[in-house]
């Protein structure tokens, strides 16, 4: 079943006071996030992911098509009331102690007061904030605001979480219990919709992903999918060879990268992958190791973005 | 519930900033003020002293209690009201700085009832402390020299209300501008210009004799909350303006058409925040 669901979802956006120019934001984005997956939203800087997560939560109007959560048009109220949302750079009052701020918000999320304190207490301690929790939220570093923008957003126990950038200021080990956490939470249920730019933090988490550049869809699908299932071979071998001398040879393999006494041959096929170590034998050159990689989505990120692919 | 919170956390914001203290702090000192020094005169207890200096018993037809608090209305509400502005239009900007409005538009609420709860919130802030000086002032007018004016404590309520329909006006700046100072200086511009509304007939008229120009002060005054006009009447509950000319009379008019004007700029306001992205 899809939660989040929008067709050819479109936002421009006015700009200068006399001289209106136009500047498209979103260019008909079609996708459906289903229930209980974790879906990553890729892009650079600017590609319109925020701007995408707003829309669905009715903080920004689009222009153009529609979307839909839970069936419903973004902007009925009762849908957002099943949402979680952690936005990027999020400031809280400052005067606000983390405990003050949960019973907030979990009031203005419509969660029952009897139910909210125990709510807040149990959250702060899932965040790790537990000791900070009478602490006023001005003295919090960035990370623990991310941890309390998390807290949060899991007061409704909501059945979609919206996450804009969560780990951003986080430490490596907050960033490891933060992954573990989004899958405990698809473990129950909730769907999650991750929007980064850490292409490797999404990797490894996500079913599915999809990426943004300059406001339009460039691909979406499983992880395998974006990747383009390409299996890479990499040849390291002794010595420093530079790309021309080993085309000069008849090779053509698809990357050469050297690094100290080391050079690396990239190859994806079978067959390039046996006349290259066959001609590397016969010239004596020594072979110190083979190893067989998938393509990162790191590489098919970069692909697709500086390539300008649109669909 | 959604909306009290909100209001609360508002309430809460303003004395967080100190706003409210400093209402309810010189509150306080007016209302110490007159508990120490209002006094019966011992030599004739018709006559009342303030600050050691002794009042006639009867001045312009009036008692000199009623004197002090129609003086007390008249001339310090108006400045209540325009003080007030000061802390309530930061209010009204602050929910929408970046990185907080896009946490409470996610959340399950109305943009309208986001807006009324805010906007609802930072008036009653100033209009709690407005009442609390009223009925500090009428207690202390009733203990210690027997006046128990029930008129005061209605003239009170309408100040209130008053300031209700004067903050539309800047909430809507606010809205409009994102911009607290400019809100407040927009809003006490208003503020002084609806002093020569009030009298237009007898003062902006006369400044130019033209029909087109008349019509346009009337709109204004008629679209415009009427501030003075409002203040005005709420004191005449208590009496007269002292040496005044005219008769006490009660015209409630200012306070519909200030309703009307209320919701206008309210509503405007909403209807801009509707329509605003974040």
């Amino acid at each position: 079943m899809a939660i989040v669901k929008t067709y050819q979802l479109s936002k421009t956006y006015k700009s200068g006071s006399f001289k209106k120019t136009i500047v498209p934001a979103l260019v008909d984005i079609s996708l459906e996030v289903s229930s209980g997956e974790i879906f990553g939203l890729l892009g650079p800087n600017g590609a319109g992911k925020t701007t995408f997560v707003k829309i669905l939560l009715s903080i920004v109007r689009a222009t153009g098509g529609s979307a839909e959560l839970f069936g419903k048009s973004v902007g009925d109220t009762e849908s957002r009331a099943h949402c979680g949302y952690l936005p990027e750079n999020h400031r809280y009052p400052g005067f606000l102690t983390a405990r003050q701020t949960l019973l907030f918000f979990g009031e203005l999320n419509g969660v029952q007061k009897t139910k909210l304190e125990d709510k807040a207490v149990e959250l702060l301690e899932f965040v790790g904030l537990k000791e900070w929790s009478n602490r006023k939220v001005q003295k919090f570093s960035k990370g623990m605001l991310q941890r309390l923008g998390l807290a949060q957003a899991l007061l409704n126990d909501p059945q979609i979480l919206f996450l804009d950038e969560p780990t951003d200021g986080v430490d490596p080990i907050g960033r490891k219990e933060m992954r573990d956490l989004f899958v405990n939470l698809k473990k129950k249920g909730v769907t999650i919709f991750l929007n980064s730019h850490l292409l490797s933090e999404v990797e490894m988490i996500s079913d599915r992903v999809a990426i943004l550049n300059k406001g339009s869809l460039v691909k979406v699908g499983t992880l395998d999918e974006v990747r383009g299932g390409v299996t890479v071979h990499q040849i390291q071998i002794g010595g420093i060879l530079s790309p021309e001398q080993i085309r000069s040879t008849g090779l053509n393999p698809d990357v050469v990268r050297s690094d100290d006494s080391i050079t690396t041959i990239s190859v994806t096929t079978d067959a390039e992958l046996n006349r290259t170590i066959d001609l590397l034998r016969s010239w004596g050159i020594m072979i110190k190791a083979i190893t067989q990689q998938k393509s990162s989505l790191e590489d098919s990120f970069i692909k697709l973005v500086t390539d300008g692919n649109t669909p | 519930m959604k909306m009290l919170a909100m209001m609360r956390f508002t309430l809460f914001e303003a004395i967080r900033r100190g706003t409210l203290i400093f209402y309810f702090a010189v509150g306080t000192i007016i209302i110490a003020a007159f508990a120490i020094w209002l006094k019966k005169s011992p030599d004739d207890p018709t006559m009342i002293t303030m600050f050691g200096t002794s009042m006639p018993g009867n001045i312009n037809g009036m008692s000199s209690a009623e004197f002090f608090l129609v003086m007390l209305l008249r001339q310090s509400t108006f400045w209540i009201i325009v003080l007030g502005t000061f802390g309530a239009a930061g209010l009204m900007t602050s929910f929408l700085e970046k990185g907080i409005v896009e946490l409470y538009l996610s959340k399950p609420f109305q943009r309208w009832e986001l807006f009324v709860s805010r906007a609802f919130g930072a008036a009653a802030g100033v209009a709690a402390n407005l009442m609390y000086c009223i009925v500090g002032l009428w207690l202390i007018f009733g203990i210690k020299l027997g006046v128990w004016h029930f008129g005061f404590l209605m003239a009170g309520l309408l100040v209130s209300y008053a300031f209700i329909c004067y903050f539309s006006l800047v909430a809507f700046m606010a809205m409009w501008f994102r911009n607290a100072i400019l809100a407040i200086v927009l809003g006490l511009f208003f503020s002084f210009i609806s002093i020569g509304l009030e009298a237009r007939e007898k003062g902006l008229y006369k400044l130019w004799n033209n029909t087109l120009y008349h019509r346009a002060l009337d709109v204004i005054y008629y679209v415009t909350p009427q501030l003075d006009g409002m203040l005005g009447n709420a004191s005449r509950l208590v009496g007269q303006m002292p040496f005044s000319p005219e008769p006490v009379v009660f015209n409630p008019a200012p306070f519909f058409y200030s309703l009307g004007s209320a919701a206008l700029f309210y509503g405007l306001s909403i209807y801009y925040f509707s329509l605003q992205d974040f």
